[in-house]
């Protein structure tokens, strides 16, 4: 298993691009946030916190390099400095109170959207030309090109508030005590259909417009006809013999976009009033509780390396020629 | 007329794309005289459902929702437009740059644009956007270009590197032209396909990152826009006191922008690239693909 040291390094610039406009924006600003940040803690800004906002967010005598060093010490510790909002809670605890309700999120509309958007692909470039094809692709690129914003308040209009068929907020039913037990399960799924059939549209439309153009590629190639040559059945042909290989180009827009879908996932929980990372940051950005804005980029974007970083190595598995054509 | 031009309107997908974006501009333009008066103004009682008076009904204030949606198209329109010219601006200029250079310059640019790109936008518009505070449009437009401009880099870069080493990149080197005609006269109008696409996939992100901000309140509630429409809507909780006009006219503005948009690309999309085509030249391609199937399934 061998990943190019190139995308290693391409991944590195990532994350200290973000550790750098972290450390630096609240420096720039002209109005010090450190005093809005102080006001907004009210009658709970003991000397210990003043003292860690104002060392965090550069209102100190030292030099800085030296405050840099320090910020970077507190990140490999995890230490990404306390909630305003939530004072004393620190920042890592508030993220980790609803990242796990995102990530539930996002991973499943990923899975759900990735088998839609896939076969609807595969079938359009089969039958190019045809009904299906000539309605499904263009129907899709309109998918990518509506906001998430609309489709969340659509479906929460139709299917929340119209029909009554969903809940409208929270993650779980309130009245419950979360256990390993099917009724909590049976309600955490009942919950998540709105917001994950919100999050989909826009991957679906993707997956559709990579799988088919990929497929069609595929499907002048030689082992396609080979496959027909030995006799074949069409969906033998389409699955086993094209698909597969089509999948690839999949793979990389999937991990590129997954930034747009932490975006949509945003949306899509303040709409639901989903306690996944989404809210979290918009109730943060509404107090300007900067650390856990800040700590928020930081998360999704290693979340959003770290799925890089994977498909790169899926990458090599699945496809052998691009490790003997990178070594 | 043109060979370009028929092109294009032999394509009903994308003359229906051009009708509806040319609609709206038009609405956008005509807002003074489809809507005279100010948007701003409380004319009605809150949240009135749509009557002959107030066509798309009033918002929780009072306001006329037609009258602010004709008014509001235009900054979201002119936003959106401005932003994904500059967006593609950009982006073609350092892909040109990264691409024609190579070397040392092409190394710092490939890398800074593959590094921008897997960091996560709508997040990082957020932080930018929250340091500072409620922005105007400009700023707006600022926040979104400096932050999306590597996938159109990343195509420009590609394309100006296989243009690069053609034989009249080669013969223009040769006989002494400077590097700025080479540029600009030999590779960029190579180019101009790539930027289409790339202008109309930018103004939609743009439209769907500019809603987003707005929506999350970073817009300036004062400014009638379509995205700070929804956000006043959502705050004066619409949807659940069943004022869906109050959402469902800005959202649909939005969801049609996009409609258009996406109809345009798609075009463009098969025209670049006329492997993707769909359409009536394919059916006989279909066809003889089916009775080929009907064939291999007869036969034992």
């Amino acid at each position: 298993m061998r990943i190019p040291l190139r995308r290693l390094g391409v991944y590195l610039a990532a994350f200290l691009f973000a550790i750098v406009v972290n450390f630096t924006l609240p420096r720039l600003m002209p109005g010090s946030p450190v005093d809005s940040m102080i006001a907004q803690l009210g009658p709970r800004a003991t000397p210990a916190a003043i003292e860690a906002i104002k060392a965090r967010f550069g209102a100190v005598e030292q030099p800085i390099w030296l405050q840099f060093i320090d910020y970077l010490k507190g990140l490999a510790t995890f230490d990404l400095g306390v909630s305003v909002k939530y004072y004393p809670q620190t920042v890592t605890e508030v993220l980790a109170r609803s990242a796990g309700w995102t990530a539930f999120l996002v991973v499943t509309a990923v899975i759900f959207s990735l088998c839609v958007g896939v076969s609807l692909g595969a079938v359009a470039a089969w039958r190019r030309g045809g009904r299906f094809d000539a309605f499904v692709s263009p129907f899709s690129v309109v998918l990518i090109a509506v906001p998430p914003v609309i489709i969340a308040l659509a479906t929460l209009f139709a299917f929340g508030v119209t029909l009554r068929w969903f809940p409208v907020g929270y993650a779980y039913d309130p009245s419950l005590d979360p256990g390993i037990n099917f009724t909590f399960f049976g309600s955490v799924f009942w919950h998540a259909i709105m917001p994950v059939l919100t999050l989909s549209p826009y991957m679906i439309g993707e997956f559709q417009t990579t799988m088919r153009s990929s497929m069609i590629s595929v499907l002048g190639e030689d082992y396609v006809t080979m496959g027909r040559a030995k006799g074949l059945g069409d969906r033998a042909v389409m699955f086993s013999y094209a698909a597969r290989n089509a999948m690839l180009p999949v793979m990389t827009n999937l991990a590129l976009m997954l930034g747009a879908v932490f975006g949509g996932s945003i949306v899509t929980e303040i709409v639901f009033n989903y306690p996944g990372l989404g809210l979290t940051l918009f109730t943060a950005s509404v107090a300007r509780d900067y650390p856990v804005i800040q700590g928020q980029l930081l998360l999704m974007t290693m979340a959003t390396l770290g799925a890089n970083l994977l498909v790169d190595i899926l990458y090599g598995v699945v496809d052998p020629r691009v490790q003997e054509g990178r070594t | 007329m043109s060979s370009g031009l028929r092109l294009f309107l032999r394509q009903k997908k994308a003359v229906a794309g051009f009708i509806i974006i040319a609609a709206l501009c038009l609405t956008a333009l005509l807002a003074p005289v489809l809507a005279p008066g100010d948007p701003a103004q409380r004319v009605g009682r809150s949240h009135q459902p749509p009557t002959a008076e107030h066509v798309f009904g009033t918002t929780k204030m009072g306001r006329d929702v037609y009258s602010q949606f004709v008014w509001g198209a235009r900054p979201s329109l002119a936003v959106g437009f401005a932003t994904g010219l500059a967006i593609t601006a950009l982006g073609t200029a350092i892909g040109l740059i990264a691409g024609y250079f190579g070397g040392r310059t092409d190394a710092v640019l490939d890398l800074t644009t593959n590094a921008v790109l897997v960091i996560p936008n709508i997040p990082l518009l957020i932080l930018l956007a929250s340091f500072a505070g409620t922005v105007g449009p400009m700023a707006i437009m600022a926040i979104i270009a400096l932050t999306s401009w590597p996938w159109g880099a990343r195509m420009t870069r590609a394309q100006t590197l296989s243009l690069k080493s053609r034989e009249f990149v080669v013969a223009a080197r040769m006989v002494g032209e400077p590097w700025w005609r080479i540029v600009f006269v030999e590779i960029l109008p190579n180019l101009v396909p790539l930027i289409g696409i790339n202008l109309v996939g930018s103004i939609i992100y743009a439209i769907v990152a500019q809603t987003t901000l707005e929506y999350l309140g970073f817009g300036d509630p004062l400014n009638v826009t379509w995205g700070t429409m929804l956000y006043n809507a959502q705050n004066s909780s619409a949807i659940i006191v069943g004022a869906w006009w109050d959402i469902g006219a800005p959202a649909i503005g939005i969801a049609i922008v996009g409609l258009g948009l996406a109809l345009l690309n798609f075009t463009f999309d098969e025209i670049a690239n006329p492997q993707l085509r769909s359409g009536p030249a394919l059916s006989r391609w279909l066809r003889l693909n089916r009775l080929r199937a009907r064939e291999l399934r007869a036969a034992p």
